[in-house]
């Protein structure tokens, strides 16, 4: 009714600006007026600095050494095929980008189709505590982890001694072969969430009708699940996997803040291997050559993905 | 052996439960942990032995932390990058996501999968340039600086999100509108706004969320104490102190809760959004 009152109200005829926004509306280029200041913005701060981020990769500059940059063509390309630390970062990428999807998506799943039973008590409760991970700044998520697993003061150590399942305090994120699992359980935790709030988010538009129906049928709970849970939810499958992928190739965050890609380079990735090359040695051509590889390698796993997990585009 | 559905189901509960009651314990320990640790003297985290409960429960590192080491400033920085980011954000998304659900034209689509790509695009690869443009303008080091680098990845998201809630508003109202004499822009502040607010305010707190945590730019795009924001000056004190437990986790607790203060808004605001289904029927 309230709503009925509002649209009822006459426009109001009040002195216009002097461009008049409701003159301008009437026009028949008012959508691509609306659709203007994004446009330009965004091709300011974000496509503007793509390509010549991708330029920059065929350019040597270093802000250390020449203040022009010079062009070299392939040069710094090749200069990464020879680089060991280069393939190291790559495979250590593939481990930390397949491990961490991979495990995210798997607790996200088994935490989402338990949580999606609201006839069970307290479910408000368990759902604000699931999601906070994933508000948490991954600044505050490093440090809580280094804490937790510290040599000296961790309480996982503790904990884990206590219950006689290890020896001795170890150092995870201070040796080789612990370090990668160490910063993988840290973004499992923070990265967890993600997955059940948009699997969560599918669960729920499945039609419960589809459920009954199986079961009149006599379909075990196993069929259920594999027969209609997972195809009606592929299409958020998909797109959560693909973001979630990309935040792991893109993201050094977690390795500055916890290990600096280390010890050695146990878990020096890409985006790091890019970053430092940039904020620490200035060399933005060679940095611009590392991420452009991450954008090419991105754009052809995920149209691969789309195509062959059969979800069409809009 | 035959169960009956009620027995299956009470026994799915019970699995449920203990998935549950596991996750929410790995989720929320840690968040928990920081925050005891964060009210224990230095004295008591550095011990021999694990204190597990705050024996001297104390405030202190709260007030050191406060005083010293310019937090205020970070943390006042911080809050103007937000505050100006939500605001560029939500003016070019709201007009941008608005046509974009509403009105067909050609490369409507195309457009609305370039804003999804953009996402692919590495961080450091639109700094490396941003980092040089910023610099060439005067801009590094500011707060507008850095506020512009945030919507070059924001701006995509929120009109993704926005044009959700955009979709959920049955036309028919902004024609009824139209029939009593708005203009088209007069339709959009009067009847399409104050019907989506729950939908922009969840969408502000989403942009808020995101700057108020982001790291790497701030990183990369500030260096004067003046300008700095909190993420960069927590963990620039790891390197200029020994560790300073007591400090660093006081400073994580302060630090997120604005943050729950705005998902506790925003709850509200996505069940009022769910709410606004009313007006479809």
């Amino acid at each position: 009714m309230r709503q009925a009152e509002r649209i009822a109200l006459p426009a109001e005829p009040v002195a216009r600006p002097a461009w008049h926004l409701g003159d301008l509306s009437e026009s028949n280029h008012w959508a691509y007026y609306l659709l203007l200041p994004s446009l330009l913005l965004v091709a300011m701060v974000a496509l503007y600095p793509v390509a010549s981020g991708v330029w920059l990769s065929f350019q040597r500059y270093n802000l250390l050494r020449a203040a022009v940059p010079s062009f070299v063509g392939l040069a710094q390309y090749a200069d990464l095929w020879t680089d060991s630390v280069f393939w190291t970062a790559a495979r250590n990428t593939v481990v930390w980008v397949t491990v961490g999807a991979g495990s995210q998506f798997l607790l996200g799943l088994i935490v989402a189709l338990a949580l999606n039973r609201p006839r069970l008590r307290g479910i408000g409760l368990l759902r604000l505590g699931l999601l906070l991970p994933w508000l948490m700044p991954t600044v505050v998520a490093g440090h809580m982890w280094s804490l937790l697993l510290d040599s000296r003061l961790g309480v996982v150590n503790d904990v884990l001694v206590r219950l006689g399942l290890l020896q001795g305090y170890v150092a995870w994120f201070a040796q080789a072969e612990t370090a990668m699992a160490a910063v993988l359980v840290v973004d499992l935790w923070k990265n967890f969430p993600f997955f059940t709030l948009l699997l969560l988010a599918g669960l729920q538009g499945v039609p419960d009708e589809l459920y009954e129906a199986a079961e009149v049928d006599g379909a075990n709970a196993w069929y259920r699940f594999w027969r209609i849970t997972l195809p009606l939810l592929t299409p958020v499958i998909v797109a959560s996997v693909i973001l979630r992928v990309i935040g792991l190739v893109n993201a050094p965050d977690l390795m500055i803040i916890l290990t600096h890609g280390g010890p050695g380079l146990a878990t020096h990735v890409l985006s790091l291997l890019a970053f430092n090359s940039a904020y620490t040695g200035f060399n933005f051509g060679a940095a611009a050559a590392v991420a452009t590889v991450m954008l090419v390698v991105l754009m052809v796993f995920t149209s691969a993905y789309v195509r062959v997990s059969g979800v069409t585009r809009e | 052996m035959i169960r009956s559905r009620h027995q299956t189901q009470r026994l799915y509960d019970v699995l449920a439960y203990g998935v549950l009651l596991g996750a929410f314990t790995f989720a929320v320990f840690p968040i928990l942990w920081t925050a005891l640790t964060s009210l224990k003297a230095n004295a008591d985290i550095v011990t021999a032995d694990i204190q597990y409960l705050p024996l001297r429960p104390t405030f202190q590192n709260y007030a050191t932390l406060w005083a010293q080491a310019g937090f205020p400033t970070m943390f006042l920085n911080s809050a103007i990058v937000t505050a100006l980011t939500v605001l560029v954000c939500l003016a070019v998304g709201i007009s941008g996501a608005y046509s974009l659900s509403r009105y067909r034209f050609r490369a409507r689509a195309q457009l609305l999968l370039f804003y999804l790509v953009i996402r692919m695009f590495p961080a450091v690869l639109l700094l490396l340039p941003i980092f040089i443009a910023l610099r060439v303008l005067g801009l590094y080091d500011t707060h507008i600086g850095l506020t512009l680098a945030y919507t070059a990845f924001l701006t995509p998201v929120s009109i993704w999100i926005l044009k959700g809630f955009f979709d959920t508003i049955p036309p028919e109202l902004e024609d009824a509108a139209r029939i009593d004499g708005c203009t088209r822009a007069g339709a959009i502040l009067r009847v399409v706004l104050p019907l989506a607010r729950p939908g922009v305010a969840a969408t502000a707190v989403l942009i808020a969320i995101s700057a108020w945590n982001e790291f790497l730019f701030a990183l990369m795009l500030t260096t004067s104490q003046g300008i700095r924001t909190w993420p960069v000056g927590l963990q620039l004190m790891v390197g200029e102190y020994q560790l300073p437990w007591g400090l660093l986790t006081a400073g994580g607790v302060i630090s997120i809760a604005p943050i729950l203060l705005f998902f506790a808004l925003v709850q509200r605001a996505l069940v009022r959004g769910l709410t606004l289904g009313a007006v479809k029927g």
